[in-house]
């Protein structure tokens, strides 16, 4: 305690440290009962079910002061998108006006995340917001969960700028309209709609509340004091490690798209450049691919939402620093313009939401463990794994998508092994339950299982990947795969090994496997399975300092095969 | 004759002794023995009896709230265990949800996982998801897996098959060979334990009883054991859910008295509700590391099945996967790390703090003396005056309240150019906002007015906080009952013998052929009045209450509402309906008719109600209750000087104004400026708001 800052927090507000504690606690409150709300009443299983969604207060400029125990890679990207709802209107917002938009070159990230942004008031004066970004299973576009290898983002659905859904009480009936007639399942997408407009309800009572309480020049200004407390204790954790300049380059697998009488997907280099100095960073993306055809162009709010939430894990994994706009300030991003890490208009988006961000996130650790190996792990499954299948449920002749992600191993730790199927680094979602699968859609899930010698071997293990396979039952399904690390296996760090890459492939009724690219889209008759494999985590440390304890206790619980034992390890399986 | 409850904390075994008639409550703390509970129990009971001079056979009901299966769970010394699955699935109580824990922690462990993946075996079978068989079960299969289990020398296993609880065929033949072959081995079906959809959830409820019924049946035979050598009644068990149970009611299923010392609070409030005529109230419970609060609506005490045992346990309601899921009902508490250890620090942006970390009992707060150097929550109280050197636990401990003011001055205080005085009252306002936080959620989360409800506080340090967070919450009364501290075994002997039922029934609610929904009701009861008729409740005190899980159809969460009737019809089915749609609204705060409603789960609960008790603590020693005076600070009047009164010298009707502190042995109690204090001709202490 005794690097404290001796004058308590750089406060202007004036609030005594019991109120400022308070209010804190309150917003941060707020957007868990924003939370419980959303997950209730939402109609959709990757909402309800698995949580694939964000709850924020924002200022009246649309900076970020709370986010809830949500989704990382919406930490850079939120903010954008309220700010682009403050501008839009400014000057023009009304109690009882809701917001929505979905617009990735506005701070949305891609199409399918909807956010729905509602100003509070006391006494008429506007306090802030409140955002719930939500993932959609659909927003129309070609592809059953709008998940198609596209070329424009005109391709991936509908396209919403910063437009009011309710004015000053009254829903915009023919904004309602336009939703209704663009996505699939439109019912359940009003189901969503109107569960995100109850939880955003919910905090504005609250903000209201704390208002009337605390007077709203306070409550305000304890806002702007929360952003400023961040970015403090940010710079001062900075300020405590130790200097580096890093530079690290990956490649993803593809977007999607074969070009020019391709006959594989062309992979696409990503460089970053890591230099931290006193109490500041910069990620630089210099040297990175220009912006592809396939739908895996970043906004650069989703390349530095990886960014934040890497670097937290790493400065503040007591999570002692509120993740909010302040925060960030410390942390510049450098990014080409038009480039695969800085999208431009009209490129498409909507993988990249998903699979960039977890890139950019496992490369901040790769080119931090130059100079923080203590702090950092090995690159995780690095993939969310996206399924898709939509078609017609032959059981009541309704339209249905389904969309699930699909869980691997995280990297390995100093001192601890990576832990096996469970979200890493920029997702937090929850897996969809088989019989709930089954139960909603026409489709079997013949397996669920950890995947041997899937993790990085190291003196720390890769947590292990994960295989799942669902089998069409009735009425032909068109699947979609969005995954990365098929061919680009997550790596190692401090001298760990790489783990096994991603495997996606479709098996006829006969059992002939036919291996997909890392994004396609298939048309599949009944009987037919997708079967897919995300990766393990990579391994830490040299795979020699492995604690041969370690090793009997993987043998014994087929963690690893005999022959990784002797492969990798070294070791002769009849030790164990 | 008498009732005795027996409740098992972290600290202290509390023996509660109570006459039937209502005219006594004594209470016996012992201290808790952690390598075997029931030496503990045994010397509580023996001191209990001795001090009430109460003789065995004068005992009517011995009911017990214990921690053992907390606490195999938490220090993973269950059995060894076995799971077997459907072909392709015996990793799904180690894939779990697959959400982490914790955002940013890089270091974060998962839970342990309780039957590593050596001993989790896969049979060929396959039941659809309309409960239908694709792949009959192959009995060679089952035969090579009994031999896998001979070998493995497992004590239990558990077997939990995809969709057992639309066609449970597979799984009772399988158990059936098993037990067959294996006739040592405790078997627990998923379809015995939890009939619901959600295999992890169903998977890891039975792996929980699997691991902790060898236990737990070793424990409850041996305590069972031991009381009726000393002349008392047969044993009875607290369940999460608010209701008593016998001995092999509780091994059946273990998973279900995991948080029975919680619900026993929550029922000893309802009761004292009920007998005061007060039946909507927030019941808060402080001890020295939680708080909980539950809402007890006219009467009824809700039930949650969202439960994870171990780890951070529910005190963070959307970072799942800290602990084991159950699946069973469990009294819907909303739990905040504070209590009277909590610490309050400064982070390193000079930024004040209180919690989650707990002093605990060792150190302890800095004012125990036992190198404690961090200032707690009672510190903070104890140099406001809320508490005195002489009144924290009864005077037999010394307390050192120059090291609370050391602490704060040095690590709060001076850092923030506050005075002592200053930081205690800061440290107050955020450890009850954050209490109060969690009376919000049991209330106004779930669309009720907080301002219509009294608050009914206990636990030890319940009672100096209650006021305090009734101004917070705009509440108009708090109630104190008699023995505070000891309050929650008070629950355990006032509890109605109950067991829940739960079947998933997957179905439109317009469309339900109503025979469909009876039969499984019809199950359910008649299984339930089989088990009140082994209790020897005379059947004039039966209750059967039916209840469903809905939900939209399109959504992922049942609100559970009553069942008005006692036939499924289509009328009563449609009313169903409609009052789910109103329920849905007062909960979330919109609802839409015209949207189908689905229904997930069929409820039953049969109870069997004990005789009558009476809560009473009568008698005073006499005299006048003031007992002296002394500084005390309050928010709205700064320091003043204070009367100090002793509870058990105050006469029934006794009223007194605030500011006051009423002090008992057990627990101390606070009367701010602006409350009066009457003391009821029940022993409670009624605190009400002047207007």
């Amino acid at each position: 305690m005794t690097d404290q800052s001796p004058q308590g927090p750089a406060m202007t507000s004036g609030a005594d440290p019991a109120t400022f504690t308070i209010i804190r606690n309150s917003l941060l409150k707020a957007t868990e009962e924003m939370k419980i709300v959303l997950a209730k009443t939402a109609f959709s299983p990757v909402l309800k079910v698995a949580g694939d969604y964000s709850c924020g207060i924002f200022d009246a400029r649309g900076r970020m002061v709370a986010q809830g125990p949500d989704l990382p890679v919406h930490l850079g990207s939120m903010p954008v998108a309220v700010m682009a709802v403050a501008r839009a209107f400014d000057g023009d917002i009304h109690d009882g006006d809701i917001f929505i938009h979905n617009d990735p070159y506005q701070g949305g990230t891609h199409l399918p995340d909807v956010n729905v942004v509602t100003p509070a008031f006391h006494d008429g004066r506007l306090l802030g917001f409140a955002c719930l970004r939500a993932h959609w299973p659909d927003i129309g576009g070609d592809t059953p969960g709008s998940y198609g290898t596209v070329t424009s983002i005109f391709g991936e659905g509908l396209r919403l700028p910063p437009v009011r859904l309710y004015s000053k009480g009254q829903p915009q009936r023919d904004i309602h309209a336009i939703i209704t007639a663009n996505v699939r399942t439109p019912d359940e997408r009003m189901g969503d709609l109107n569960a995100q407009v109850a939880a955003n309800a919910r905090a504005c009572t609250r903000l209201s509340a704390l208002a009337g309480r605390y007077g709203t020049e306070l409550l305000v200004a304890v806002m702007e004091d929360i952003l400023d407390y961040s970015e403090q204790l940010m710079r001062m954790r900075l300020a405590d490690l130790p200097d580096g300049d890093a530079v690290f380059e990956d490649w993803l697998d593809g977007d999607g798209i074969l070009e020019n009488g391709e006959t594989t997907d062309a992979t696409i280099p990503i460089r970053m450049r890591l230099q931290k100095s006193g109490p500041e960073i910069r990620v630089d993306f210099d040297g990175s691919s220009p912006a592809v055809a396939g739908p895996i162009n970043a906004p650069l709010a989703v390349t530095a939402s990886g960014v934040y939430c890497a670097l937290k894990m790493i400065i503040d994994p007591d999570d002692l620093i509120p993740p909010n706009s302040g925060a960030w300030r410390a942390i510049t991003i450098d990014a080409p313009e038009d480039s695969v890490v800085n999208a431009r208009y009209p490129s498409p988006v909507v993988y990249a939401n998903t699979e960039m961000s977890h890139r950019v996130c496992d490369m901040v650790f790769g080119a931090a463990a130059a100079f923080w190996p203590g702090n950092v792990m090995a690159c995780s499954q690095g993939t969310s794994g996206v399924v898709t299948f939509g078609g017609s449920d032959p059981r009541n002749a309704h339209g249905y998508v389904s969309y699930e992600v699909v869980k691997g191993g995280m990297g390995a730790r100093p001192g601890k092994d990576g832990i096996t199927a469970i979200c890493a680094g920029i997702a937090n979602t929850m897996n969809t339950p088989v019989e709930i699968v089954e139960l909603s859609f026409p489709l079997r899930v013949e397996r669920y299982e950890i995947v041997d010698d899937s993790g990085g071997p190291g003196q720390f293990r890769g947590g292990l990947g994960v295989r799942r396979s669902w089998r069409v039952l009735d009425g032909r399904a068109e699947a979609t795969v969005c995954f990365e690390r098929t061919i680009s296996p997550p790596f190692g760090v401090c001298g760990g090994d790489d783990a096994a890459p991603a495997q996606v492939r479709v098996i006829d009724p006969e059992g002939r496997e036919t291996p997909l690219n890392s994004k396609q889209s298939v048309t599949l008759e009944p009987g037919w399975v997708v079967d897919v494999i995300a990766p393990g985590g990579g391994g830490y440390g040299p795979v020699a300092e492995r604690d041969p304890a370690a090793i009997r206790r993987d043998l014994r619980e087929d963690y690893i095969s005999d022959e990784s034992a002797r492969a990798a390890y070294g070791i002769t399986p009849d030790t164990r | 004759m008498w009732r005795i409850g027996v409740d098992i904390g972290g600290t202290f075994t509390d023996v509660a002794v109570i006459d039937e008639g209502g005219s006594a409550i004594g209470l016996a703390k012992t201290a808790t023995t952690q390598d075997d509970f029931s030496r503990g129990v045994m010397e509580g009971l023996r001191d209990a009896l001795r001090d009430q001079q109460v003789v065995p056979s004068e005992v009517s009901l011995l009911s017990h709230a214990t921690t053992v299966v907390t606490n195999a769970l938490l220090e993973e010394k269950g059995a060894r265990a076995a799971l077997v699955t459907t072909r392709g699935f015996r990793d799904v109580l180690e894939l779990r949800r697959s959400a982490r824990a914790d955002l940013y922690d890089l270091f974060q462990d998962p839970p342990s996982v309780l039957i590593p993946r050596h001993r989790r075996l896969e049979v060929n079978e396959r039941i659809s998801a309309r409960g239908e068989v694709v792949t009959a079960l192959d009995s060679a299969d089952a035969e090579r897996i009994i031999e896998q289990l001979r070998a493995m020398d497992v004590e239990a296993v558990a077997i939990t098959l995809l969709f057992s609880f639309l066609n449970d065929s597979h799984e009772r033949a399988l158990g059936n060979m098993i037990r067959a072959a294996l006739p040592h081995l405790k078997v627990y079906l998923s379809c015995d334990i939890l009939p619901e959809v959600q295999e992890f959830e169903r998977t890891s409820t039975t792996a929980v009883c699997a691991y902790v019924g060898p236990l737990l049946h070793s424990y409850l035979h041996g305590l069972q054991e031991a009381t009726q050598a000393l002349g008392l009644p047969k044993l009875r068990v607290m369940g999460s859910a608010g209701g008593v149970v016998d001995v092999p009611e509780a091994l059946r299923m273990p998973a279900a008295i995991v948080e029975s010392g919680p619900a026993a609070g929550v029922m000893a409030a309802r009761l004292m509700g009920r007998q005061t005529g007060r039946d909507t109230l927030l019941s808060f419970d402080m001890g020295g590391t939680t708080a909980k609060a539950c809402l007890i609506l006219d009467g009824k005490v809700e039930t949650t099945a969202e439960y994870e045992v171990g780890g951070s346990g529910n005190q963070n309601r959307w970072l799942h996967g800290t602990g084991h899921a159950i699946r069973v009902p469990v009294v819907d508490l909303a739990e905040v790390s504070a209590g009277g250890g909590s610490i309050a620090w400064l982070d390193r942006a000079g930024a004040l703090q209180v919690g989650p970390h707990s002093a605990g009992a060792t150190p302890g707060p800095a004012c125990y003396g036992r190198g404690g150097d961090q200032p707690t929550v009672t510190d903070a109280n104890l140099v406001l005056g809320y508490l005195d050197a002489a009144s924290l636990l009864g005077g037999q401990m010394d307390i050192d309240k120059e090291a609370s003011i050391r602490a704060l001055t040095d690590r709060i205080a001076t850092p923030l150019g506050q005075t002592p005085r200053e930081a205690a009252a800061a440290i107050l306002r955020i450890v009850n906002h954050s209490m109060a936080e969690a009376l919000r959620i049991v209330s106004v989360e779930r669309g009720h007015d907080p301002r219509q409800f009294g608050l009914i506080a206990f636990g030890g340090a319940g009672p100096l906080h209650a006021a305090a967070l009734a101004e917070e919450l705009d509440m108009p009364e708090v109630i104190i009952p008699p023995v505070p501290g000891g309050f929650s075994a008070l629950g355990l002997v006032g509890s109605d013998v109950r067991r829940d039922y739960a079947q998933t029934l997957y179905a439109d609610l317009a469309t339900l052929d109503p025979s469909e929904a009876e039969a499984i009701w019809q199950e359910m009861e008649t299984d339930g009045r089989a088990m009140l008729e082994q209790t020897g409740i005379d059947t004039s005190r039966w209750s059967v209450a039916r209840s469903a899980g809905l939900r939209y159809s399109r959504q992922a969460y049942e609100l559970t509402v009553p069942y008005d009737g006692t036939e499924a019809t289509r009328d009563g089915l449609d009313a169903l309906a409609r009052a789910f749609h109103d329920v849905h609204r007062q909960t979330y705060g919109h609802h839409n008719p015209d949207e189908p409603v689905h229904l997930m789960t069929l409820r039953l609960t049969v109870s069997g109600a004990l005789p009558p008790l009476e809560l009473r603590q009568d008698g005073t020693t006499g005299g006048n209750s003031l007992k002296g005076r002394r500084t005390v600070w309050f928010e709205r009047t700064g320091e003043v000087d204070c009367a100090i009164h002793d509870r058990a010298r105050m006469q029934p009707d006794e009223t007194l104004t605030g500011p006051a502190v009423i002090e008992s042995y057990d627990s101390t109690i606070v009367v701010p400026p602006g409350w009066i204090a009457r003391n009821d001709d029940r022993g409670c202490i009624c605190m009400e708001r002047r207007t």
